[in-house]
């Protein structure tokens, strides 16, 4: 039998647990330190260690069972005694957590991975001690640096396997098997597999019942079974195909939670159960998505492309024509839609393992912070989501290494000694606002203006000139950091720079508030979906550009000669504004044409809260495009962000007003 | 490395035939047994991948011997031999741990087939 047409999922389903696993230690830990009950969260965790155990098991996966084995064996201790967990059992616990992530990972790719045998000694030795009631050894300094040994306490025997698994959370599934016409005794086929059934659970309903089985009774030659396991279903369908003369095999989950065969009352259990929504959902591999996005956008220009070339046919046919292009487009449309629906992903995704980042990077710089999230239920494409998930775990190690301060800085400043980071998302129209807000000792613009002067990045004067909320922009300069410390943990100034590229990039913003003393808060406004934008499509001589709809202020047609002019250019009024009018012409090099009087002037964002004219040739309207990523060398290009093509085939270059250099 | 194969029958022409279907076919028949006793020893002695278990034989039956071997080793592979008729006696040996069968009269390619998937073969 070949486990590896099971392998993706698999990987997919490990990683959820282990996901699961890690939120759940950090929920644990948290409960502890505020005296709430944890019991049933510990439970949870207790299920997750258990089923990597069981599935890497069933895929053959020896050393990833191994030592989940020995993880679950250390949260059993905690099961029994919650008052034994400590802040290091957890960090061995995480530590497991992490090395199961990495080695259900190698196993993706084909590999049979090892348990480290340090790791092994580890867990044992933590499961020990907090059976003894010992506290935990003094942690080595964190600021001190050396390599630590890793296993100072002689390996510790292997625990014998505790038999039988004790509550793990079992599942009621529906198993229903054909027996094959050739085969000359069907009713022993099929109590076989009740048989076999029975070795991996509770045999709740077999039709036909054992009795008429073994009687020679098998109507139709099909047997249903009702199996309460604990098993995943690979691993049945994997006992299944092992029994010969059975035509056909179905496992399917058949309710979400059937009682565990054991004496202890069960709580409810912590985390929702998923495996009623199995029923009706099915995986897909996400690139299958991104194909399936890709030639929807592809029919999108086929259609366009088709109503340009009904232009050109007899008048007399051309009603026709559009009429049928008109419904195709709103059915290409309608099917876009659902296209991206499907693609709509939780932010959960992103925002799960933030929680437990914070925890790890506190930990490094003794520092004590909570982290809430809320809003995560909120839905954006996944591709913006895989780009957020590197950018918001930056934004939140800024927060907690120059944001919150060290406790004894925060007490003396009549703060709570734990700091508190905010990660908040809602919806505002068609866009996510997703916010980082931290409780801390706030940015400075005085300094970050000095800063920015100091790192020759911008000049004294234009530094002065700032408001303060533009001067907090300056964080985001490459090398422009506000800690007081060189010992940069994040890079702020690198950093902050990519997040704000990344968020622009996906046709976002990134805008930062900050009081000082008070807390600093990083605020994302994120469109829903990246692929399809309405873009106003302008002409410049030959050429055609895109500006982004959501860039665009308005437009107007004016006399450039009859506007007043400041510094040597002219100014549109504009809004209550002087907004100073450039032309795109020059501003992209093209060649010099005779200067056109009469123009458009498209009013475009160009920075935060900054407002340029840009002066065109022609407006020539607005409309949806499906925005293709430059590659190398465009990318390199600045001004330019993407490209389009229209319905006549012609390539169309999507602006990026932020990069034209007007700001 | 070929499977390790252990033929339990008290008739030699059967032993001889499903050698013979074993061997050419990746298999390697570490040894047989003419009786529920002998199987016993044998399973013991060699600890084959796969054992084929005749149910009726002299001094102990194959189910007899089909308990006794999975209780020395509950994951022991023993594949039985029966005949049309046997029904009840083949769900004995299934409710003993037995982990598949065949029906005689059986045809090479069958017993191959039946034996390959429940070693998780095919």
């Amino acid at each position: 039998m070949d486990l590896r047409r099971y392998l993706p999922l698999f990987v997919s389903e490990a990683g959820e647990h282990l996901a699961g696993y890690a939120r759940d230690l950090v929920r644990i830990e948290k409960g502890v330190r505020e005296g709430a009950e944890v019991k049933p969260i510990i439970d949870s965790l207790f299920r997750h260690a258990h089923s990597v155990k069981g599935m890497s098991a069933s895929m053959e996966l020896e050393g990833v069972s191994k030592l989940a084995h020995r993880a679950e064996d250390l949260v059993d201790v905690f099961r029994k005694e919650p008052k034994s967990l400590d802040a290091a059992a957890v960090d061995d616990l995480l530590a497991a957590g992490d090395a199961l992530q990495a080695m259900v990972q190698a196993a993706a790719t084909g590999e049979k991975p090892e348990a480290e045998p340090a790791m092994l000694a580890r867990l044992a030795e933590a499961a020990r001690r907090c059976r003894a009631g010992e506290p935990a050894p003094p942690r080595p300094d964190p600021a001190r640096v050396g390599p630590v040994p890793e296993t100072r306490q002689p390996p510790v025997p292997e625990p014998p396997a505790q038999e039988p698994l004790p509550a793990a959370r079992h599942r009621r599934l529906r198993v229903q098997v054909e027996i094959a016409t050739g085969c000359p005794v069907p009713a022993v086929r099929a109590f076989l597999v009740v048989k076999k059934l029975a070795g991996l659970g509770a045999v709740v309903q077999s039709t036909p019942g054992v009795d008429d089985l073994k009687a020679g009774r098998i109507p139709g030659k099909r047997l249903e079974v009702l199996l309460d396991t604990p098993e995943p279903v690979p691993a049945l369908e994997k006992t299944l195909a092992q029994i010969s003369d059975l035509a056909s095999i179905s496992v399917r989950v058949a309710e979400a939670q059937a009682p565990a065969p054991s004496p202890v009352p069960q709580k409810a259990p912590a985390v929702p159960d998923a495996s009623l929504e199995a029923l009706r959902t099915v995986r897909v591999r996400t690139e299958i998505l991104d194909e399936f996005l890709d030639s929807v956008g592809e029919l999108i220009l086929a259609t366009a492309r088709v109503r340009e070339l009904g232009k050109t046919v007899p008048p007399q046919h051309r009603p026709g024509l559009l009429e049928n292009v008109d419904r195709l487009h709103a059915i290409v449309k309608d099917l876009h839609d659902k296209v991206m629906t499907v693609r709509m992903t939780p932010l959960a995704l992103v925002t799960e393992r933030l929680p437990r980042a914070a925890r790890d990077i506190a930990r490094k710089v003794n520092k004590q912070v909570e982290v809430e999230v809320s809003g995560a239920e909120i839905e954006l494409d996944r591709a913006i989501l895989e780009e957020l998930s590197d950018p918001l775990l930056h934004l939140l190690r800024n927060a907690i290494d120059h944001g919150i301060e060290p406790p004894h800085l925060r007490l003396l400043a009549g703060k709570a000694a734990t700091g508190h980071v905010a990660v908040q998302a809602h919806r505002e129209r068609d866009r996510v606002i997703l916010e980082i807000a931290d409780d801390g000792r706030g940015m400075d613009p005085a300094k970050l203006r000095a800063a920015a002067v100091a790192r020759g990045a911008l000049a004294q004067e234009a530094a002065a000139g700032l408001s303060d909320r533009d001067a907090m922009m300056l964080a985001c300069l490459p090398g422009v950091s506000t800690a007081e410390a060189v010992t940069d943990v994040s890079g702020r100034g690198v950093g902050l720079d990519a997040v704000k590229r990344t968020a622009e990039a996906v046709g976002g913003t990134l805008e930062i508030d900050s009081v000082p003393g008070q807390g600093t808060r990083f605020t994302l406004r994120l469109p829903l979906t990246v692929a399809v934008q309405p873009v106003l499509l302008v002409g410049v001589g030959e050429e055609v550009l895109g500006l982004p709809i959501g860039k665009v202020h308005g437009a107007a047609q004016v006399a450039l000669s009859r506007l007043d002019r400041a510094r040597g250019a002219p100014v549109l009024p504009y809004d209550g504004q002087m907004l100073p009018v450039h032309d795109l012409s020059h501003l992209l090099g093209f060649p010099e044409q005779r200067d056109r009087d009469e123009r458009a002037v498209v009013v475009a964002e160009a920075g935060e809260g900054t407002r340029v004219g840009l002066a065109v040739d022609k407006l020539i309207g607005q409309q949806e495009a499906v925005l293709k990523p430059l590659g190398q060398p465009l990318e390199n290009v600045s001004g330019i962000s993407a490209v389009t093509v229209l319905g006549n085939g012609r390539p169309v270059f999507i602006l990026d007003v932020q990069r034209l250099g007007v700001a | 490395m070929p499977k390790r194969v252990l033929i339990v029958d008290d008739a030699i022409f059967m032993r001889n035939m499903i050698k013979d279907i074993f061997s050419g076919s990746g298999f390697e028949v570490i040894g047989e047994a003419a009786n529920g006793l002998e199987a016993v020893e044998k399973f013991k002695e060699l600890k084959p991948d796969l054992t084929t278990m005749d149910i009726v034989m002299p001094f102990k039956s194959g189910i007899e011997a089909t308990r006794e071997i999975i209780k020395q080793d509950a994951k022991a592979v023993i594949v039985m031999c029966s005949a049309l008729g046997q029904e009840s006696l083949v769900m004995e040996a299934i409710e003993a741990g037995a982990s598949d069968f065949i029906v005689k009269p059986f045809k090479s390619e069958d017993v191959l087939s039946v034996v390959k998937k429940v070693l998780g073969e095919a």
